[in-house]
Order: structure tokens, then sequence, then C-alpha cells
């Protein structure tokens, strides 16, 4: 009992110092951002109609998508050194939280009574309809499932993998042949551009989920959109990707990391510096936190609360959507 | 102050608000002069919560009772995303539509037998998880609020300092009640009556904050170890 009265005092004086810590923190970042020479992510209103980026390369649309497709060819196979070297080791602790955190799966155990509940959820009980995009290695997908099946006893809830690259997906169902999953059908993959998404049928998925690919699509306004379509009202978009990191000072640190040794080590490590290169700058090249959830509420959802989470001080945030019904 | 009228409008609080529906709640005037009114939740989240709050006496503060007062109001398993913390939110809005159905609860005593109805109040598990340290500021505020009222209603408009060591005394054996009304098995709570008869009478002698909020640690962290260790935390 004292012990555990003495814990709750810490906890709430760790609260009070977090408040307290946040102000100074705000002043000395300033000198630190002048200090900084950042490498120039030119922010360019004025780029000529019917071009994108390619990292801080702008190139014409048409060869964007194609380039894009170029780069995870060549890193297919040595995809998760890339993704450990840009999330510091942790992106599989981001994605376990990511999962859990949606709670996929519908619980038999509460479905048992439910009288008063209107037959809107009719579908339902063939558990949730789940659609991974750029889902490539299945990386999500497995977690899903997992997650439906030990949490929630549900072994109905099915996911559908999208991706626009055939090697993404080669890797993706080699990986599902070491899990529960690789003949069941309860796991689909389809080759497919998150921009259309023709051969899904509009109000049909509860789930969509993007894991650090919505930063390579074209136009993002248009997946956005598709997205909203493809759900069914009540259904939820979530998105997982790399962000800005929220303490200058980190950020300072982050950004020596990344764009110094990381297209270095991709070099040495995968022998391939371009790819490296360029995911480090679409990472740089990706919308602020703030301006991404503008970007969700625009294509018509509703935001929970602030309208994202940041994981590790906002080196990755976890974005969502609702669909509103009616 | 006859702590007879507090100790009502506190059991009041408990056994009235907590069964009828939260739905037109926030329509109850509000009347502490020291917050305006808060926002009241966006539609779609009111939606959810207020259809969860009527799973709650089967289900507890959790997310099954979420899930199921999202498919009554029309919504999906996977719409409970909309609430960022989760069951926390339940709480809170518990919380926020019991403090603004005082009013109403006080003037128009219940009909029912006391004791005869589910009591569903904090629990034991709310409090554990209020307790968590993420949640504290907004529990610490939304109990204080509640608080508030209660000394409103009961008639104390002191406006000096004694406000504040007040206030916090009785969202401390407000916490301190309900967990043990969680455990009360006496005939209409009458054990609970007791015990928040004799906490009143302390504070009324005594008065002091560290005293009541001691008391508010003790019951808390107590009940929060005690539901961890249901969950085989070993502590
Ligand atoms: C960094 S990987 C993410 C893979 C996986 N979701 C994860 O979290 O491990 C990015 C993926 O996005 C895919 N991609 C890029 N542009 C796309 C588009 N327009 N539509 C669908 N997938 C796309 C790429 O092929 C690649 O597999």
């Amino acid at each position: 009992m004292q012990a555990s009265r003495s814990l709750l005092s810490r906890q709430l004086l760790r609260e009070v110092r977090q408040g307290v810590a946040r102000e100074p923190y705000r002043c000395f970042s300033c000198t630190v951002r002048h200090a900084q020479q950042q490498p120039p992510p030119p922010k360019s209103p004025q780029d000529a109609p019917g071009t994108t980026h390619f990292g801080f390369e702008t190139v014409a649309e048409a060869i964007k998508e194609q380039k894009v497709r170029g780069v995870f060819s060549s890193v297919a196979s040595s995809y998760d050194t890339m993704n450990d070297l840009m999330s510091l080791g942790i992106h599989r602790l981001w994605k376990d939280h990511f999962v859990r955190n949606l709670n996929p799966g519908r619980n038999p155990l509460a479905s048992t009574s439910t009288p008063t509940s209107t037959p809107g959820s009719a579908s339902e009980p063939q558990g949730w309809n789940i659609l991974d995009i750029a889902g490539g290695t299945g990386d999500i997908a497995f977690r899903m499932l997992d997650h439906a099946s030990t949490i929630n006893n549900d072994a109905h809830t099915r996911v559908t993998v999208a991706d626009i690259n055939p090697d993404m997906l080669t890797e993706g169902r080699k990986r599902a042949l070491s899990t529960p999953y690789a003949r069941s059908p309860r796991l689909k993959f389809i080759e497919a551009n998150a921009e259309t998404l023709d051969m899904i049928p509009s109000s049909s998925i509860d789930l969509y989920t993007v894991a650090f690919g919505i930063r390579n699509f074209t136009h993002k306004d248009t997946a956005l959109r598709e997205a909203f379509r493809v759900l069914k009202p009540g259904g939820v978009f979530a998105c997982l990707e790399f962000s800005k990191l929220q303490n200058p000072v980190l950020d300072a640190v982050y950004k020596r990391w990344s764009f110094g040794a990381i297209p270095l080590i991709g070099q040495v490590v995968a022998g391939d510096r371009d790819s490296y290169q360029y995911l480090v700058e679409s990472i740089e090249r990706f919308p602020s936190q703030t301006e991404f959830r503008d970007m969700i509420k625009e294509a018509g959802f509703l935001v929970p609360g602030q309208g994202w989470e940041d994981l590790t001080g906002g080196i990755a945030a976890i974005h969502k959507g609702v669909k509103p019904i009616s | 102050m006859a702590p007879a009228r507090l100790s009502k409008s506190l059991l009041g609080s408990f056994r009235a608000t907590s069964l009828r529906p939260a739905t037109a709640r926030q329509q109850c005037c509000y009347h502490s002069y020291e917050y305006t009114q808060p926002p009241p939740f966006p539609p779609a989240e009111s939606a959810i919560l207020s259809a969860a709050i009527s799973h709650v006496p089967s289900y507890g503060f959790t997310s099954n009772a979420l899930k199921l007062g999202a498919r009554d109001a029309g919504y999906l398993d996977v719409s409970t995303n909309l609430l960022p913390r989760g069951v926390f939110d339940l709480i809170n809005y518990h919380l926020v539509t019991q403090r603004l159905a005082l009013k109403d609860s006080v003037q128009f005593p219940p009909q029912d037998q006391p004791g005869t109805g589910k009591k569903l109040g904090v629990g034991a598990k709310a409090l554990a998880i209020m307790a968590q340290p993420s949640y504290v500021p907004t529990s610490v505020a939304e109990l204080a609020r509640l608080a508030d009222e209660i000394w409103f209603l009961a008639g104390d408009a002191s406006v000096d300092t004694s406000w504040y060591t007040k206030r916090a005394s009785l969202s401390a054996i407000y916490s301190a009640t309900e967990v043990f009304m969680t455990q009360d098995r006496s005939k209409n709570f009458a054990e609970t009556e007791q015990f928040l008869d004799a906490r009143l009478e302390d504070v009324m002698k005594v008065g002091g904050f560290l005293g009541a909020f001691g008391e508010w640690m003790n019951y808390t962290g107590h009940s929060a170890v005690n539901v961890l260790r249901s969950k085989g935390v070993r502590i």
C-alpha cells in the first residue's frame, strides 16, 4: 500500500515535471535552428504543372510512378534493413502499436446480447474487411490477422494486401508461407495503384491501412478520396508514416543521421545509394502532421481528437479518419 | 453546512444519475460560476458514447461497451477509433455528463428503492484507468469540477481559500466512496452510507488537504493495484 502510494505520487510528479520542462526547450530550439544549416528542401509552389517530386528532384508525374517502382524493386529484398535504418530499429514496435490500437476483429463474446443493435452492421458477423494499401511485404497484414485471431477470437476478419510493385508482392507472398494464412481465404494479394482502386467496390471496406506508403504516392489527395470511396460509412482510414520530429533539437540530430549516414549505409549494405537517398528525401518532403490531418479532413473524414498520434517524438505518426455515416 | 445534506447530494450523484440515459444531459443548465460550459462532445462522438454508456452496466468500462455503443448508433466496431483515448473517453464522458446532470438528481430524488438499481459509478477498474499517468491531469480536473458542483448544490458558496481544500477533499471522498461502493454487499449500501458519513465527518473536523489527498491516493492506489493483480501483474 505504501509502495503503491509512492508510485502514484511519483507518476503525478513526473506529469508535473514534463509540463514544466516543455517551455524552456522552445527558446533553446530557436537558437539551434538558426545555427543549423539544413539540407535545402525547396518547397516550390511554382512547380510546373504536370510535374511532381521524386525526393528533392522535380520530375514529370508519369515518370514518378515508374521511378518509385524502381526504388522498391531494388530494395524489396533488403527492405527490412532499410526500415531499421530509418526508424532507428523501432518500426516493428510502431507497427505493433498501430495494429493493437486499431484492435481489428469482431469479438464474438461481445456480440451475443445486442438486441438493440441496428441491422446496419449486418455484414459484420463475417469479421472486418481490411484493405492494406502499399502493403508489399505483408508486415501489417500478418499482424492484423494475428491480432484478430488471438485477441478477438475472430477467424473471419480478412485482409487484402494491395501494392503497385509486383516484386514487393512476391516478397509478401513468400513471407506468407511461414504464417498460418498462406493458403487461407483470409489473405489476398493484388497489384493496384492506390489512386485507382477500380477493383474494390465502393463502401465495402471496414478498415483501410497504409503504412510507410503514402509518401510515395504521386497524388496523395486522389488516394485519400479513393480511400473515402471504398470505405463503408463508419469505416476507418489509418496511416502510419514517417513524420516531423516535434522537438527541433532531436530533429536536427535525426536529419544529420538520415541525410548523412543512411544513403552511405545504403550503398555499403545494399549497393544502392540512390534508392536510399530517395527514401530519405521523400520523408523530408512529406507534409507535417497538421497539414496531413487537414488533407484527411478535406477528403471528407472526421478525425479523432487532434487527428494524429506522434510516435517516438514524431519520427513517425499515426493519422486516422472516420468516414461519417449518411 | 450540514454533513447530512452534503452526504445526500453525494450519494444522489452515485445512485440517481448512474442509470438514466445519458442523452440530453448536456442541455441541463450549468451552474458553477468558475467554468463556462465545456464544448459538448462532437455529434458523432456523443452518439457513440451515449449509446455505449447503456452497455456499461453489463460490460463495464471496456472496449466491448464502446463497440456495442458504436453499433447501436449505426456505426461499425472499427468506428470506435474516433475516440482517441478509447475507454478513458467513455469514463470521462460519464464523469462530465454525471456532473452536468447533478442538479436534476438532487432536486428530484430517485423514485426507485435505493440500492435496488444496478450501480454504475465509476468503478474500481475505471479508477485504475484514470490513475494511469497520462490520464491523471484530465481525471483530476474532471473530478474537481464534479466536486465543485456537489459543494455548490450543498449550498456552499465560499470563495475563500477553503474552497480549494474543500474541493480537493470532496474529490478524494468521492473516489474513495466509489471504491468502497464497488465492494459493498450490504443492504441498500448501508455501509457505503456509513463510510461516506464518517469521511465527511472527518473532513468537517480536520479538513486538511493533505489528509484528504492521501486518502484519495490510498484508495485509488489500492484499487489500481488490485485491478493490476487481477490481471496477473505481480505487485
Ligand atoms: C516502404 S514500403 C511499405 C511496405 C509495408 N506497408 C511496411 O510497412 O512495411 C512502401 C510501399 O509502397 C508501395 N507503393 C508506392 N507507390 C504506390 C502506389 N501509388 N500505390 C500502391 N502502392 C504503392 C511500394 O511499392 C512499396 O511496397
